[in-house]
């Protein structure tokens, strides 16, 4: 055997080694997670458990049927709440990000000061929101709008500045070379090139508020969260089972509206 | 960072046709599209706006005490009914719930991704996959594990399975986008040279799959970190989140949320931070 | 060696890409295939190997009909077959010692390929092919991090790594530079000539087919409207397989 083959061995050999470290660092970290948390593997066996109770105990049946109009009414109810608070916040979130995106700040500092704000918002978590912002408004749609409002507000804000800064200093240098004001080149310039972007980061958003808007309204009592809670302690799986339903239903249905619009703009 | 999970390119529109004046803007798919959009959206904005107001509530002082709430917890932290020492080990629960499901998660995604892009698997069983997982998908976290708490008991086994589902249905749209990135040619080159499916997984679709792979699954840790406190608070899990939750809806105590929102802050700096290394290290 | 007779092909069920080809290729030749772009070369090199299953006609590899081959059969008749392309689609992120080695896996089992198990006589083999393409100094980089030419070059050693009857070369210089050009067609022409490869080339440039060609196959708008000795390719010849257009049923095939 020759010293070449021997590197190329030496070579397949180094690659596996690193391998098989990476892999028993993660058996061995599984392993110590499991133990502190009291996490049993073998429960994952036993998923489809769940998936069976949840069959069984969530079809709804005619007693669930007359929850239907409530049910409805707050789903509804929701939506237009996810709506709303992804809206406001991409209205504030243009504007922060314009004026904190790196190529059109007027300071630099103004910059810092927004990303930092933004990173602030986007990582309470969104249960401190909800609690704060319960004890303040109490128990009612204000509350949960807020606590999506803030959320949504540090998520667009990071996410129209990334998008802003994407676009580049030497499109808006050759808007400016022509003596196109501050706002022309906004107006004219910008927005018309990254409105597509935007949108689509905007009904993103809207689809993952109405997902949150569930464990909001939990928090909060409001909502289809409330609701839902409330069928579930008191062992009404049967109208439980409607509600999940009809979350999955609205959910799915923005989620194809948004696809929709995704082609179009496409 | 979340990232949308089919993102948008932005092909040039050249007018066609003879024009007699010279159009300014030109009316397209894509304009209307996008007014339209903006259009439905301010219209539902605006009749939901009045109507969360309830009769005789006083905006005023409701956002005198909001203020109030929030400069107590930012500027007056302190413990009255836990120890620190407890509340890091709270904090450390969180984070190894939120590890452990990312881990599951990822692994078994990797699996029905492969199932699941239309690289590799025939269109029957993509769609069936992606439907499936949209359904999953689309009950928020909190329920599932509100659902496996009644099935296993309220623990660490119903909070570990229900992030766990949730995860491996984004996991797995994510990695089968990435992996219909690959370019078609790759895979026939393969099979051109004879090769069979899993030497094309293993020599071909993982090393390009391994950086957006990390990145992925990187995010995933950050929402589950998250998810990971809200069903501490939602679903009585345990954790940072559950502290929070008594703190701020039993003892009404402000000061002390402030101190467990200073902790997680400070590890979501950690995280940024990760994030910005891993970022820097993959585009090389 | 390899026949193929009455190939046709056609997309969408209407338009035809390919009408009734027939042609051979002999051992040890390079055999170019000239035409203009749209003319359906691609469309006969990946018919060869089965990548694009053929509506008619037959393809006889050493004297089996690739069309009657069943998953299992089509794929070990594939490892006898070497195919390189314009976009060399080698997998960047692995090193070209790699990418050559992946050559030899066709004919070996899963686990094989799963753990990337060679024997020491294969490793020593792609050690010497990327020696003979000129780039035993590039086993162990990354194929992301070379150029054009030797992207290209490690594509020829990872097809001969298949010990190929047949190499198919399916626009290999379109994307190089003109010296490296030289350098991979000099490459093939010395596998025709030293190994008894036979070697398929589908190009757009007539001058590379002069110098590079033994024989010269001419397509247009899906038809053979040449097939001869490269001696043969005359300027009128040239003009005809390029000609927008023609009406081939008439003039032009009663020529030869």
């Amino acid at each position: 055997m020759n010293s070449d083959v021997q590197q190329v061995n030496n070579f397949f050999n180094n690659k596996r080694f690193r391998l098989s470290v990476i892999l028993v660092i993660l058996g061995l970290a599984y392993l110590g997670a499991s133990i502190g948390l009291g996490f049993q593997t073998r429960s994952l066996l036993n998923v489809q458990n769940g998936v069976i109770w949840l069959i069984q105990n969530f079809i709804p049946n005619e007693a669930s049927k007359g929850y239907w109009n409530e049910i409805i009414k707050q789903l509804f109810r929701t939506f237009l709440v996810a709506v709303a608070s992804t809206t406001c916040a991409a209205v504030a979130s243009l504007f922060l990000s314009i004026i904190g995106a790196k190529t059109l700040t007027p300071a630099i500092t103004i910059s810092w000061v927004i990303r930092a704000f933004s990173s602030l918002l986007r990582n309470i978590p969104i249960v401190a929101w909800a609690m704060i912002l319960l004890f303040s408004f109490k128990q009612n749609d204000l509350t949960g709008f807020l606590a999506l409002f803030f959320m949504t507000l540090g998520f667009l804000t990071r996410a129209f500045m990334e998008t802003i800064e994407d676009f580049g200093t030497e499109k808006i240098q050759a808007l400016q070379a022509t003596g196109a004001t501050y706002l022309q080149v906004i107006f004219q310039g910008l927005l018309p090139e990254v409105a597509v972007a935007l949108m689509s980061w905007v009904l993103y958003m809207i689809e993952n508020n109405v997902r949150d808007a569930t464990l909001v309204g939990l928090l909060t009592g409001t909502g289809i969260g409330f609701i839902f809670n409330l069928y579930f302690k008191s062992l009404r799986y049967g109208a439980a089972g409607l509600v999940v339903l009809s979350v999955i239903i609205l959910v799915v249905a923005v989620e194809l509206i948004s696809n929709l619009i995704g082609r179009l703009l496409s | 960072m979340i990232k949308p999970e089919n993102q948008i390119s932005i092909p040039t529109q050249v007018p066609v046709g003879p024009k007699f004046s010279i159009p300014l803007r030109f009316r397209d798919r894509r304009r209307l599209t996008i007014l339209l959009t903006i259009i439905v959206l301010t219209y539902l904005t605006i009749i939901t706006l009045p109507t969360m107001v309830p009769n005789q509530f006083k905006l005023g002082a409701a956002l005198m005490s909001f203020a109030e709430n929030i400069k107590i917890m930012f500027l007056q932290p302190h413990l009255a009914n836990t120890t620190f020492v407890a509340l890091l080990a709270a904090l450390g629960q969180s984070i190894l719930l939120a590890f452990l499901t990312t881990l599951i998660g990822s692994m078994l995604a990797f699996f029905f991704a492969l199932a699941s892009t239309r690289r590799l698997a025939p269109t029957w069983l993509v769609l069936g996959i992606q439907s499936v997982m949209a359904v999953i998908r689309a009950i928020p976290t909190v329920l599932w594990v509100l659902i496996y708490s009644v099935v296993f008991g309220l623990g660490a086994n119903a909070a570990v399975i229900g992030i766990t589902f949730h995860s491996v249905a984004y996991l797995t749209k994510v990695y089968a986008d990435s992996m219909d990135e690959l370019s078609p040619e790759i895979i026939e080159t393969m099979q051109a040279m004879g090769l069979k499916k899993s030497a094309i997984i293993r020599q071909a679709v993982i090393p390009y799959m391994i950086p957006s792979y990390l990145s992925w699954t990187f995010i995933r840790f950050e929402i589950n970190f998250a998810d990971a406190i809200a069903v501490g608070a939602a679903a009585g899990a345990g954790g940072i989140g559950y502290q929070l939750f008594m703190s701020s809806s039993f003892y009404f105590n402000f000061h002390e949320v402030g101190v467990m929102v200073y902790l997680i802050l400070a590890f979501a700096l950690v995280l940024e931070i990760i994030s910005y290394r891993l970022r820097t290290l993959t585009h090389q | 060696m390899l026949t193929v007779n009455h190939l046709a092909k056609s997309y969408d069920g209407e338009k035809k890409s390919l009408t009734d080809v027939s042609f051979s290729i002999r051992p040890g030749e390079v055999t170019v295939i000239i035409g203009p772009s749209g003319a359906g070369k691609t469309t006969i090199l990946r018919s060869i190997n089965q990548l694009i299953r053929d509506d008619d006609g037959e393809i006889l590899f050493d004297d089996t009909n690739m069309r009657d081959l069943n998953r299992a059969q089509l794929r070990r008749a594939r490892c006898r077959i070497g195919m390189i392309f314009q976009n060399y689609n080698l997998i960047e992120p692995l090193t070209a010692i790699e990418n050559v080695l992946h050559g030899c896996l066709g004919t070996k089992s899963n686990l094989t390929g799963i753990f990337s198990i060679y024997s020491n006589q294969e490793k020593e083999e792609a050690l010497k092919l990327l020696q003979k393409v000129g780039l035993e100094d590039f086993a162990y980089q990354q194929c992301r991090n070379l150029s054009g030419g030797q992207k290209q070059r490690v594509g020829i050693a990872r097809a001969l790594m298949q010990h190929p009857k047949i190499i198919l070369c399916d626009e290999p210089i379109a994307s190089l530079d003109p010296r490296s050009t030289i350098t991979v067609m000099d490459i093939l022409r010395d596998l025709a000539i030293n190994d008894g490869i036979s070697v398929l080339i589908n190009l757009h440039q007539v001058d590379i087919a002069r110098n590079y060609a033994d024989h010269v196959i001419g397509i247009n708008n899906g038809q053979v409207v040449f097939d001869d000795r490269i001696a043969a390719l005359s300027d009128t010849a040239i003009a005809r397989i390029y000609q927008k257009d023609a009406n081939l049923e008439g003039s032009a095939i009663h020529e030869f």
